[in-house]
C-alpha cells in the first residue's frame, strides 16, 4: 500500500498540496523524472499504454480523507477498500498491469460488501484501461461499462472524477464514442464538467481526427477561462496528424511557444507517435533528434509507445530501429513486457517476439526463464501452434528459456487447448523431449469432470499417436471414473480402437475392481488370468478391497491362490516373504478399533490360512505381533504364530539353533552333569517366539531347578498371551520364590494385570498392582493407557466388581491419578446397562472423591433421551452447587445438542449473563468433528451467535475443519458468506483452511491467502494450561525444535519452581543437550532427574550419545564411566560409541583404558558390533604413540605367524593403524610397520598386511612411497580380491577419485576386473572428473571390453551433466534398473 | 480419547526411524518415475511418492522418497544440486514429528 499512499504523503508535508490543482499534485508526486513538477504533463495521447502506474493517487488521497473523518459505519467499507486497493497496488507495483481475473475479484468483491463506496468505484474504472494489457481493448470498455453498471446498480453515486475517470479509460482504449452524447449522460446526472472532462473530451475529438469537434469545445474552455495546458496542445498535434495534416501538427509546436508554453516530451510523443502512424521513420528519427537538442529526455517507455504505434499502423520494418535507442533500464523491464503483452493482444505477436529477444536478460544462470509470460499469453490469444513452435525453438537457442516447449506446452494443458497440446507434444519429441503419460492427465481431468466419454476417447486416440500407452494410473484415476462400470470401459474402447495394452488395461480393472471391493471377481480374474504380472502391484488395491469386503472365505481363497501360484509370486521375494508382508500391511492399514472389531474374522481368516498351508517368514511375523500389541489385541497373536514358516531357518541366521538342537544340547549338558541353566533360557525363550506355549511349560516343569528369572518372565508373558491366567500366576509365584526382589518389566506387569483381571482373579492382580508399587516399576503414558483399557475392557464385559476393586487399587497406590479418562469405566458399567441413577450416583461419588465427573455430558445425554427429569434436576442441582451455575448451563446446553433438542439448546444459551467459555466450547466442537456430528456443530455455530464475548471466528474455523473433512466445498463457501453477514474478520488461519477446502474442490478462492509467520503457528496451538503442563510442554516443544539454550532456560525456570517433570521430558532433553553437544548441561540435567525421579536412568540410545559427546569433548574417564554405568545396567551401547571412545585412547596412548574396555565388553562384542581388529588395531596405535613401537609390531606378527589363528587372515586389517599411523606422521612407526609388512609377505607368504599398508598409501596420495613398496613386493599386484574390496568401498565416498586414478597407474591390470573399473568410473563420476573417465573409457573401448549396461548409463550421465555429447546410445532405463540387472546376473551365472 | 491416542502411535511408527526426503519444486514434466530414477544414484528407493491432483491432473510439485538407509538420505543431502528436466529441486530430509518414539517392543530382550 505504501507505494500508492507515498504520493500523496510526500505532498501533505510539502504543505503546499491543498493549493495546487488536481493534476499538478498528481504529476509532482510521481518519481522518475526530476523536471516533472515544472512541466504539466497531463495525460498522453490515446494507447498511452504504459505511464499510468501512479493512477492510484487520488484513490489513496480520497482514502486519507475518509480516514479523518471516521465514522463507525465507514469503518469496515475501509478496511475492505484496504484490501482491494493492496491487491490492485501489488499487482501494479510489481508488474505494471493487473491480471483480469483479480480485477474482476476484487469487483466481485466489491459488489458483495452491500453499498461499495466512491473511492471503490473510482479504483475499479481505473483500472479498466492500459492496465489490462492482456485484454483486448473492446474488452477492457465492455469491462468499464459493466461495472459503472454495475456500481450504479448498487447505489453508488458518481461525482466528476468517476466520470473523468471514465473518459480516460476511453481514450486509453481508444473506444468511439460521441463527446457531446457523453456530456449530455453528465447534464442529465446534474454533474458539473471540470476542466479535465473538457481536456479529454478535446483528446477524445483529436483522436477522431475532429479538429472541428476539439476547437468547440477549445473555444468554450476559452470563454469559460479555464488554462490550455500542455496535455490540450499535444492532443491538438495527434488530432492534425490523424486528420491528414501533419504540417499543421507541426505547427502547434510554434502555437504553443508563442503561447508561452514550452513543448515537452508529451508533445514530443504526440508527433513522433503521429508520424509512426503514417510509417514515416526519416521523420521520427529527425525528431528525435531534435528532442536530444532541445535536452529533452524521452524515457524507455515513451520509445516503446513509437514501436507499438510502428507496429499497429503495420510497419514492423522499422521496430529494430527504435529498439536500438532503448537503454533498457531496469524499472522500464515490466514497461517492456507489458508491451509484449500487449502486442500479443493485438496479434501483433512477430513484432512483440522480436522485443522479447532484444531484451537484455541475463543468459548465463541457465535457471532463470525469461519469456514465459510471453508464451502463456501467446496460449490465451490462440496464436497459431506453428508460430509458438518456432517461438520456443528460438527461445531455446537464445538460451533466455531452459524449457519453452514444455512451459508451453503446460499453458496449453491448464488452458485445455487439446490441440495445441497435442502438436507440442509431438514437436517435444521431434526435439528428443520425452513425452510422459501423465501429461495428457490434465486433459482427461479436464473430460472425466464433465463425464465427456468423447473426450476420453479422443485423448486416448492422440496418445496412441504420439506413441505414448496409458498406464494404470492413467485407467483407473482419469477413465475408469467416466463410466459406468469396467465393462463399458472397455466396450467402448474396443469400438474405438484405442484398446491397444489389453494386459495394462487388465490390471487397472483388477486394481479397480479390488478397490471397490469386488473380491469374487478379483479371485475369477487371478484363476483365469493367462499374463503374467506382479504381486506387488496390487497389493496397495487388495488390501483396500479386503477392508471393503468381510467374506473371509474370499480373502483366504485368494491369498492362497497368490501363495501358491507361480504367476503371481515370481518375484524375488518368494511367496512365504510377499504374502508375510501383504498380512503385515493388512494389519497396518487397519486402526486399532478397526482390528479390535474384526478380531474374530481375522483369527477365522489366519486359521483358514493355516489349513492351507500359508507360511510368512518369522521376522515379518514378529512385525505383525508388534502391530498387534500396539492395538491392544494381543489375544491375535498366537493366531498369527501358526503361519511362522519353522522348517526352513533364515539363510542370514544359520547360526540361530533349532528348539530341536537345543533340546538336544540340554540333555546331553544334563546327561554330563553340566550347569544348562542358560541353555534352558535361550530354549525357553525360542518356544516363547515360536508361541509353543505347552512344549515350553513342560519343559519348565521337568527342569525346575535349572529355570532363572529371564525364562520365568518369558514364559509369564507367554501365557498371557495365550490367556492362560492358571499358568501365569503359577509361574509368578514361582517366580517370586527364585528372587523375591526380580522386577518384571512394566508391559508384563499389565499383561498380567489384565489376565487376571479377565478371569475373575481379582485378589492376584490387585497383588500384582501392588507389586508393581513397591517396586517402583516406571509408569509411562502408555502405562496409564493400557490401565484405561483394561478397566474398559471389563466395564464392556459387565464386570463390576473388576472394574471397581482394580480402578480403586490404581488410584489409591497412587499408580495413576483419577482422571476423567481412567475413571470413566466406572461410569461406562452402568450406562452400558441403561441403569442411569446409578450411573449418575457414580459420576456423582467420583466427584466426591477426586472432584472429577467423568462421562457426565453421556449420562445427562442418555436422561434426556429417556426425560428422566427428576434424574436431571439431581444432576443440574449437584453440579451448579459444586461447579457453579455457568458449568451446569453449559453441561445442559451441550447435552440438549447432542439429542437434537436444539429449542432447549437454544432457551439456555440465552440465559441472560451466560457468556462464552472458550475451552468448553472447543472441547464440544472437536467432539463434533471426531464423530462427524455436522448437524450438531451446525446448530452450535448457529445458536452462539449472540453469545456475549464468543470468539465466532474460532467457532467458524471449527465448523470448517469438519466441512474440510467431509470435502464439502458448497458449506464451507456458505460459512465465508455467513461470516460476512455477521461482520467477523476472519483470522489468517481461517481463511487458509477455506482456501485449502475450496482448492481441494477446485473452486476458485474469492480472497487473497494470508501467509503463515512463524510466531502465529506457535500461538495457535496454545491455549491456557497449568503452569507445570505448559512448562513442560514449552520444554518440548524446544526440544523438538532444536532450541537446546532455550530448552535448557526451562528446565532452570522450572527447577528454581521445584517443578518436576516426567521421565520423557528430561531423556528428550538430555538427548537434546548431547546432540548439541553440551555434556556438562546435560549432566547436570541427569543429575537433577536422578535425585527427583526414582530410578531415572537414561537409556542405551542416550548412554551411548552420552559417551560420543564426551569423547568429542576429550572426558575419556567421564565416557569410560558412562560406558560402565550402560554395561551395568545390561544395556547395548551403541558400535559407534565404543569405537569412538577406544579410538580416542589409542590416540592419548592409553593402552590400559582400551584393554579395560576390552575386557568390559567381552563376550558382548557381536551384540555390539565390534570387530576385534578395533583391540588389535587401536592397542598398537596406543603402544606407538607411547613410543612402544617395537611391541607393538611383535604382537601383530605374532598374533599373525602363531600357530592357532583365532582371525581368519583376509579379516586381518589393519588399515585404521596404518591410517592412523601416516595422518599423524609417525614416521619411524611407518618404517617399522613397512618392514615388518614385507617380511610378513617375503617369509610368510602373509600379503594382506603390505596390500593393505600399499592401498593406505595410495590413499593418502603417498603414490611414490606406494610405487617403491609395489617394486619391492611385486606380489601385490596379485592380491586382486583384497584390491577390489577397497576399489568397491571407496567408490562410495566422494572425492576418492585420484586415489582411484593412481592405483590405476600404479597396477594397471586392474583395468581388466570388473568391479574394478565400474568402481573407478563410479569414483569418477562421483567426482564429476570427466577427463579420467574419459580416458578410462577410451582405454577399456580401445581394448574391446564389453561394458556393463550401469557403467555405461553412469558415464553418459556424467558425460550429459558436462554438456558433452554421448558416443553411443545411452541406455534407456534407470539406474535402478540397471544396478538389478548387473546384480541378478551375477547371483545367476547361467 | 484411546483411540487419537493409538492413532498418534500409528502415525508415529510409520513415520520414525524411515529416511525419507522430502522433495519440492518439482517440475511439472517430471513425475514418480522421474523422481526415482534421479534419486537411484544416491541408493536403493524404496517408494517414490509424487501425489498427483486428480481434478487438474497436475501434481502439486511436492514428493517423498523413501531410502533404505539414513546413509543413502544423507548422500543425498550431501549433493547441493539436484536438477529434473533443468529444474533444481528442493530437497531436505523429512523429519518424524516426535521425538518420542520409544515404542520398541522389549520382549524378551530384558525383562
Amino acid at each position: 500500500m505504501s507505494a500508492l499512499l507515498r504520493p500523496a504523503r510526500w505532498l501533505l508535508r510539502a504543505g503546499a498540496a491543498p493549493h495546487l490543482p488536481l493534476s499538478l499534485r498528481l504529476r509532482a508526486g510521481g518519481p522518475g523524472r526530476p523536471h516533472a513538477a515544472l512541466c504539466l504533463r497531463a495525460a498522453p495521447v490515446a494507447g498511452g499504454v504504459l505511464s499510468q502506474a501512479r493512477l492510484y493517487a487520488i484513490a489513496a488521497e480520497k482514502k486519507n480523507y475518509l480516514q479523518e473523518e471516521p465514522t463507525s459505519s465507514h469503518g469496515r467499507n475501509a478496511s475492505q477498500f484496504d484490501w482491494a486497493l493492496m491487491r490492485l497496488d501489488n499487482s501494479v507495483r510489481r508488474t505494471g498491469r493487473i491480471p483480469k481475473t483479480l480485477l474482476q475479484k476484487v469487483f466481485d468483491n466489491t459488489c458483495h460488501s452491500g453499498s461499495p463506496g466512491g473511492n471503490q468505484a473510482l479504483l475499479l474504472l481505473r483500472s479498466c484501461g492500459s492496465l489490462l494489457p492482456e485484454l483486448k481493448l473492446s474488452e477492457r470498455t465492455e469491462f468499464a461499462h459493466r461495472i459503472w453498471d454495475e456500481l450504479q446498480k448498487l447505489g453508488t453515486v458518481y461525482d466528476v472524477s468517476h466520470y473523468n475517470a471514465l473518459l480516460k479509460v476511453y481514450l486509453q482504449n481508444e473506444y468511439k464514442f460521441s463527446p457531446t452524447d457523453f456530456l449530455a449522460k453528465m447534464e442529465k446526472a446534474n454533474i458539473q464538467p471540470n476542466r479535465v472532462t473538457y481536456q479529454r473530451l478535446i483528446a477524445a475529438y483529436c483522436n477522431m481526427g475532429d479538429i472541428e469537434g476539439a476547437s468547440k469545445i477549445l473555444e468554450f474552455m476559452k470563454t469559460k477561462d479555464l488554462p490550455v495546458t500542455e496535455a490540450v496542445f499535444s492532443a491538438l498535434v495527434t488530432g492534425h496528424a490523424r486528420a491528414g495534416d501533419m504540417e499543421n501538427a507541426e505547427n502547434i509546436l510554434t502555437v504553443m511557444k508563442e503561447a508561452g508554453i514550452e513543448p515537452g516530451p508529451d508533445t514530443y510523443l504526440a508527433l513522433l507517435n503521429a508520424y509512426a502512424e503514417k510509417g514515416d521513420i526519416d521523420h521520427v528519427k529527425q525528431t528525435l533528434e531534435k528532442v536530444e537538442m532541445s535536452e529533452l529526455y524521452l524515457m524507455d517507455r515513451d520509445l516503446l509507445q513509437i514501436i507499438f504505434s510502428f507496429s499497429k499502423a503495420g510497419y514492423p520494418q522499422y521496430v529494430s530501429e527504435i529498439l536500438e535507442k532503448i537503454t533498457y533500464e531496469r524499472r522500464y523491464i515490466p514497461d517492456t513486457m507489458n508491451l509484449i503483452l500487449l502486442l500479443v493482444t493485438e496479434k501483433l505477436e512477430d513484432t512483440a517476439f522480436q522485443i522479447l529477444l532484444a531484451c537484455p536478460i541475463s543468459r548465463e544462470d541457465s535457471l532463470n526463464d525469461f519469456g514465459s509470460f510471453f508464451l502463456r499469453h501467446c496460449v490465451t490469444m490462440n496464436t497459431p501452434a506453428e508460430k509458438l513452435k518456432d517461438y520456443c525453438k528460438k527461445l531455446k537457442e537464445a538460451h533466455m528459456h531452459t524449457s519453452p516447449f514444455q512451459f508451453t506446452l503446460q499453458c496449453a494443458l491448464l488452458a485445455k487447448k487439446i490441440d495445441l497440446a497435442k502438436a507440442l507434444m509431438k514437436a517435444l519429441k521431434e526435439e528428443g523431449f520425452p513425452v510422459r503419460t501423465h501429461y495428457f492427465w490434465p486433459l482427461l481431468a479436464g473430460h472425466q469432470k464433465e463425464k465427456n466419454v468423447q473426450g476420453i476417447v479422443e485423448v486416448l486416440k492422440g496418445m496412441h499417436e504420439i506413441e505414448v500407452t496409458p498406464d494404470q494410473e492413467t485407467y483407473i484415476n482419469y477413465v475408469f471414473p467416466c463410466f459406468d462400470s469396467v465393462k463399458s470401459v472397455r466396450a467402448v474402447l474396443k469400438e474405438n480402437g484405442c484398446l491397444h495394452e489389453d494386459n495394462i488395461f487388465s490390471q487397472a480393472e483388477l486394481r479397480s475392481e479390488a478397490v471397490n471391493g469386488n473380491l469374487d471377481y478379483i479371485l475369477s480374474f487371478l484363476e483365469s488370468n493367462t499374463l503374467p504380472f506382479s504381486f506387488a502391484s496390487l497389493r496397495g488395491s487388495l488390501i483396500l478391497g479386503f477392508r471393503r469386503s468381510m467374506d473371509i472365505n474370499l480373502w483366504s481363497k485368494i491369498t492362497e491362490l497368490l501363495y501358491k501360484d507361480g504367476r503371481y509370486c515370481q518375484e524375488p521375494l518368494g511367496p512365504t516373504e510377499a504374502v508375510g508382508y501383504f498380512l503385515y500391511n493388512l494389519i497396518d492399514s487397519m486402526s486399532d478399533s478397526e482390528v479390535q472389531a474384526k478380531e474374530e474374522r481375522l483369527r477365522q481368516y489366519f486359521h483358514q490360512l493355516k489349513e492351507m498351508n500359508v507360511k510368512i517368514p518369522e521376522n515379518i511375523y514378529r512385525g505383525i505381533r508388534n502391530l498387534l500389541d500396539s492395538y491392544h489385541v494381543p489375544e491375535l497373536i498366537k493366531d498369527v504364530n501358526m503361519l511362522v514358516e519353522r522348517e526352513k531357518t533364515d539363510s542370514r541366521k544359520t547360526t540361530q539353533p533349532t528348539s530341536s538342537d537345543l533340546e538336544s544340547k540340554l540333555e546331553k549338558l544334563k546327561a554330563e552333569n553340566q550347569p544348562i541353566g542358560d541353555v534352558l533360557k535361550q530354549l525357553i525363550l525360542l518356544l516363547c517366539t515360536e508361541e509353543n506355549m505347552e512344549k515350553a511349560l513342560e519343559l519348565k516343569a521337568k527342569y525346575e531347578s535349572d529355570m532363572v528369572v529371564g525364562g520365568y518372565a518369558a514364559l509369564i508373558n507367554l501365557c498371557c498371551r495365550h490367556d492362560n491366567a492358571e499358568d501365569a500366576l503359577n509361574l509368578k509365584r514361582e517366580f517370586d520364590r527364585l528372587d523375591s526382589s526380580a522386577v518384571l518389566d512394566t508391559s508384563k506387569y499389565v499383561r498380567l494385570v489384565r489376565v487376571l483381571g479377565k478371569h475373575g482373579k481379582l485378589q492376584d492382580a490387585i497383588n500384582i498392582l501392588k507389586e508393581m508399587k513397591e517396586k517402583d516399576v516406571l509408569i509411562k503414558d502408555a502405562t496409564v493407557l493400557s490401565f484405561f483399557h483394561i478397566l474398559n475392557g471389563a466395564a464392556l464385559r459387565g464386570e463390576t466388581e473388576t472394574v471397581k476393586q482394580l480402578h480403586e487399587a490404581i488410584v489409591t497406590l497412587g499408580l495413576a491419578k483419577p482422571s476423567t479418562t481412567l475413571s470413566s469405566p466406572l461410569v461406562t458399567l452402568y450406562l452400558e446397562k441403561d441403569d442411569l441413577p446409578t450411573a449418575l450416583e457414580v459420576t456423582i461419588d467420583c466427584y466426591e472423591k477426586y472432584k472429577i465427573l467423568p462421562r457426565i455430558h453421556d449420562v445427562l445425554c442418555k436422561l434426556i433421551e429417556k426425560g428422566e427429569t427428576d434424574l436431571i434436576q439431581k444432576a443440574m442441582d449437584f453440579v451448579s452447587q459444586e461447579q457453579g451455575e455457568m458449568t451446569m448451563l453449559y453441561d445442559l446446553f451441550f447435552a440438549f445438542l447432542q439429542t437434537g433438542n436444539y429449542k432447549e439448546a437454544k432457551k439456555i444459551i440465552e440465559t441472560p449473563g451466560i457468556r462464552a467459555r472458550p475451552t468448553r466450547l472447543q472441547w464440544f466442537c472437536d467432539r463434533c468433528i471426531t464423530s462427524n456430528q455436522v448437524e450438531t456443530l451446525e446448530k452450535l455455530v448457529e445458536l452462539t451467535q449472540k453469545l456475549f464475548e464468543c470468539d465466532r471466528d474460532q467457532l467458524y474455523y471449527s465448523l470448517l475443519k469438519l466441512y474440510k473433512v467431509n470435502g464439502d466445498w458448497q458449506k464451507a463457501d456458505a460459512v465465508w458468506n455467513k461470516m460476512q453477514e455477521e461482520n467477523i474478520i476472519p483470522r489468517g488461519k481461517t481463511l487458509r483452511l477455506l482456501a485449502e477446502i475450496l482448492r481441494n474442490s477446485n473452486q476458485e478462492v474469492p480472497f487473497d491467502v494470508p501467509e503463515l509467520y512463524e510466531d502465529e503457528k506457535h500461538s495457535l496451538t496454545s491455549s491456557p494450561l497449568p503452569v507445570e503442563d505448559s512448562l513442560q510442554k514449552e520444554l518440548l516443544d524446544a526440544c523438538h525444535r532444536k532450541k537446546n539454550k532455550d530448552a535448557f532456560n526451562i528446565f532452570l525456570k522450572a527447577q528454581k519452581q521445584n517443578i518436576v517433570f516426567g521421565n520423557e521430558t528430561y531423556a528428550s532433553l538430555i538427548k537434546l543437550l548431547l546432540m548439541k553437544d553440551n555434556p556438562t548441561q546435560a549432566m547436570h540435567v541427569k543429575n537433577f532427574a536422578e535425585t527427583h525421579i526414582k530410578g531415572f536412568t537414561l537409556n542405551d540410545a542416550a548412554n551411548s550419545l552420552l559417551i560420543i559427546t564426551q569423547v568429542r569433548r576429550d572426558y575419556l574417564k567421564d565416557a569410560l564411566t558412562t560406558l560402565k554405568t550402560a554395561l551395568d545396567l545390561e544395556q547395548i551401547p551403541s558400535r559407534v560409541a565404543v569405537t569412538r571412545l577406544i579410538q580416542a585412547c589409542a590416540l592419548k596412548g592409553d593402552t590400559e583404558s582400551i584393554q579395560d574396555i576390552q575386557k568390559l565388553v567381552n563376550g558382548l562384542e557381536d551384540s555390539i558390533g565390534l570387530s576385534r581388529m578395533v583391540f588389535i588395531n587401536n592397542i598398537a596405535l596406543a603402544q606407538i604413540k607411547n613410543n612402544n613401537i617395537d611391541v607393538a609390531i611383535e604382537n601383530i606378527e605374532n598374533m599373525l605367524t602363531s600357530e592357532n589363528q583365532s582371525m581368519e587372515l583376509q579379516y586381518f586389517g589393519l588399515a585404521y593403524l596404518y591410517r592412523k599411523v601416516i595422518e599423524e606422521q609417525l614416521e619411524p612407526a611407518l618404517e617399522k610397520i613397512s618392514i615388518m609388512a614385507e617380511r610378513l609377505a617375503n617369509q610368510f607368504a602373509i600379503y594382506k598386511p603390505v596390500t593393505d599398508l600399499f592401498l593406505q598409501l595410495v590413499d593418502s596420495g603417498k603414490v611414490n612411497d606406494a610405487r617403491a613398496l609395489l617394486q619391492r613386493c611385486g606380489a601385490i599386484a596379485e592380491q586382486i580380491p583384497i584390491v577390489l574390496v577397497f576399489c568397491i568401498r571407496n567408490s562410495r565416498r566422494s572425492g576418492k577419485a585420484p586415489t582411484m586414478k593412481s592405483l590405476l597407474e600404479l597396477i594397471p591390470e586392474l583395468i581388466e576386473k570388473e568391479e574394478a573399473y565400474t568402481s573407478i568410473m563410479k569414483s569418477y563420476v562421483l567426482d564429476s572428473d570427466v577427463a579420467s573417465a574419459k580416458a578410462l573409457y577410451e582405454n577399456l573401448a580401445a581394448k574391446d571390453v564389453k561394458l556393463n549396461d550401469l557403467f555405461l548409463k553412469r558415464y553418459a550421465v556424467l558425460l550429459k551433466k558436462a554438456g558433452e555429447s554421448v558416443p553411443f546410445t545411452e541406455p534407456p532405463e534407470s539406474f535402478e534398473f540397471y544396478a538389478k540387472q548387473l546384480k541378478d546376473s551375477k547371483e545367476d551365472p547361467l | 480419547m484411546a483411540g487419537s491416542a493409538a492413532r498418534a502411535g500409528m502415525a508415529l511408527r510409520t513415520n520414525i526411524g524411515r529416511p525419507v526426503a522430502f522433495v519440492r519444486k518439482i517440475p511439472w514434466t517430471a513425475a514418480s518415475s522421474e523422481l526415482r530414477e534421479h534419486f537411484a544414484q544416491f541408493g536403493h528407493v524404496r517408494k517414490c511418492t509424487v501425489p498427483f491432483d486428480k481434478e487438474t491432473g497436475f501434481h502439486r510439485g511436492m514428493g517423498w522418497i523413501q531410502f533404505s538407509s539414513e546413509e543413502e538420505l544423507h548422500n543425498v543431502l550431501q549433493q547441493e544440486n539436484h536438477v529434473i528436466d533443468g529444474v533444481k529441486l528442493h530437497v531436505q530430509a523429512q523429519r518424524p514429528k516426535t521425538l518420542q518414539g520409544d515404542q520398541t517392543s522389549d520382549e524378551e530382550k530384558d525383562f
